[in-house]
């Protein structure tokens, strides 16, 4: 009986739902982090009478046809990259993106990493660094001696040294941006990798058209909204349970079949 | 077998495609764009064995058709730039490799070509060109207004085909979502709709309504377990016959 695997994928794709539904929960604090949602579409379908084929000698052809659908399957499990709230911190090295591109990371095993989570801070020989230590590109040292840096919103890097009046430029972040944002391969930490769906890196001056500008001071948030993922949560389980009373309405008509003898 | 057990089972085969229909409905309750369907029945007059020229006093139960519910699903605000849900009438043209197929489920997004394709990297069709719609990435003010003319920056980039089906009942679901439209001999491909009303950050819910799923389940259950009793009784009146003349 089909009804009966029909029922299981049902299940399946709902516990799939739940599994998203609990990561983007569990990182609803999470600085950059953005909000994944499961998408499904239907399965197969089984052409038990084909549409158009002859329903009789005279000519006559079926109009509607029978399909029996397979189930249900997921698409895909996109990534929303809308703009997370923004938090204010006072450090200097916390640094948001206001609209589009990433920061670029140079990871340890030598390629290039990307993330919006911007808060930095300055390894040993005072480079700027993510939380795990690896470079931001382009790789911009502050000096001994610095009392204060300011980033402005074109990414501009100024350090205030000690005995001196005014700021001195020390470096230029820099943004990329993608065709595609939601293809980019996500390797946990923040970070993400460059994928063939997403696109080649555009490396841009922040603030540029297409780029969006800086912010320092301020911590991008996750865009995780509670109240829609709470939401979702319910009708997973809802579809969840309609699918396991099928199973077991299917069941039913099964044991009567059997019990005929 | 007498012609009562043959009836009782064409009728439990339709009931058993028709739970699978149920099953079907309701795997796909949280499938953007999923319209809901229905197995129809039919009586199948047959001829008796022993008179052939009189009236056809037996039904055979049999599945004709599959009635499909084209009603509008829920409209659920997303807030994605690239979600897109139609009100009324119409489909989206989406390109693939056995023809155009039409679909009402709008989460599209871009590739990395800046194409607006489906989840499985389709791309959907402008309605004047019926070509790929390319869309600048970098562009962060992208509208779609009414009749779904696409605007970036306020400019005008092309037109998201929302296509008119003359005869919806033509439809077959050719999964992950789609239909196909088989032509007919002469038949021109559906028209793209002047003023389709397409609205940004919106996605179409599938139009399972829970409790008719599940009460048309309990139903066919019923019946069928009805009929599975009914089976029964007509193979104990057999035994019942065999052992009483038997005995004679």
């Amino acid at each position: 009986m089909r009804a009966l695997t029909t029922a299981a994928t049902g299940m399946e794709a709902q516990q799939l739902n739940v599994e998203v539904i609990s990561n983007n929960l569990a990182n609803m604090n999470t600085t950059g982090f953005k909000r994944q949602r499961a998408e499904f579409q239907d399965l197969l379908y089984q052409n038990v009478a084909n549409v158009g084929a002859d329903s009789s000698d005279a000519g006559t052809i079926v109009p509607t046809g029978v399909q029996v659908g397979l189930g249900v399957e997921t698409a895909s499990i996109y990534r929303i990259t809308e703009q997370g709230s923004m938090t204010q911190t006072g450090n200097d090295l916390d640094l948001a993106i206001s609209g589009l591109g990433y920061f670029r990371v140079q990871l340890p095993s030598g390629g290039d990493g990307y993330t919006r989570a911007g808060s930095f801070s300055l390894s040993p020989d005072r480079q700027i660094v993510t939380a795990d230590g690896y470079t931001v590109a382009p790789g911009i040292a502050v000096p001994q001696g610095t009392r204060s840096i300011s980033i402005n919103q074109q990414g501009q890097v100024q350090a205030l040294i000690d005995g001196q009046t005014a700021p001195q430029t020390v470096g230029q972040l820099e943004l990329v941006t993608f065709a595609n944002e939601a293809g980019l391969d996500a390797m946990g930490d923040n970070l993400y990798l460059e994928s063939a769906a997403s696109g080649a890196a555009n490396a841009g001056t922040p603030g540029s058209p297409g780029y969006g500008s800086i912010r320092q001071g301020f911590v991008e948030g996750s865009n995780v909204n509670a109240v829609s993922e709470i939401t979702s949560l319910i009708q997973a389980q809802r579809a969840y349970e309609m699918n396991a009373r099928v199973i077991t309405a299917a069941d039913e008509m099964l044991s009567t079949s059997a019990n005929l003898r | 077998m007498d012609n009562a057990m043959m009836i009782g089972l064409s009728r439990q085969m339709t009931l058993r495609r028709a739970m699978d229909v149920v099953a079907n409905n309701i795997a796909n309750a949280n499938t953007a764009g999923f319209k809901v369907e229905h197995l129809l029945h039919e009586a199948q007059p047959a001829d008796t064995a022993t008179h052939t020229d009189g009236p056809s006093d037996i039904q055979f139960a049999t599945t004709w058709g599959m009635g499909r519910d084209f009603s509008q699903g829920d409209i659920e605000l997303t807030n994605r730039l690239f979600d897109m849900a139609i009100e009324g009438d119409g489909f989206f043209g989406i390109e693939t490799a056995g023809g155009i197929q039409y679909t009402r489920d709008g989460r599209f997004r871009l590739d990395e070509l800046g194409q607006l394709v489906t989840a499985d990297g389709s791309p959907v069709l402008d309605a004047d060109t019926r070509a790929p719609i390319s869309l600048d990435p970098s562009v962060q003010d992208l509208r779609v207004v009414d009749g779904g003319q696409i605007l970036e920056n306020g400019n005008p980039v092309g037109r998201i085909g929302v296509f008119e089906i003359e005869d919806r009942a033509r439809l077959s679901k050719a999964g992950t979502g789609r239909f196909e439209y088989p032509l007919q001999p002469g038949e021109a491909e559906p028209l793209a709709m002047f003023e389709p009303i397409v609205r940004q950050g919106y996605v179409e819910a599938s139009n399972v309504s829970s409790i008719t799923e599940l009460t048309d389940m309990m139903a066919v259950m019923r019946s069928y377990q009805s009929v599975s009793k009914f089976l029964k009784e007509a193979q104990d009146l057999q035994k019942r016959s065999i052992e009483r003349l038997g005995k004679a």
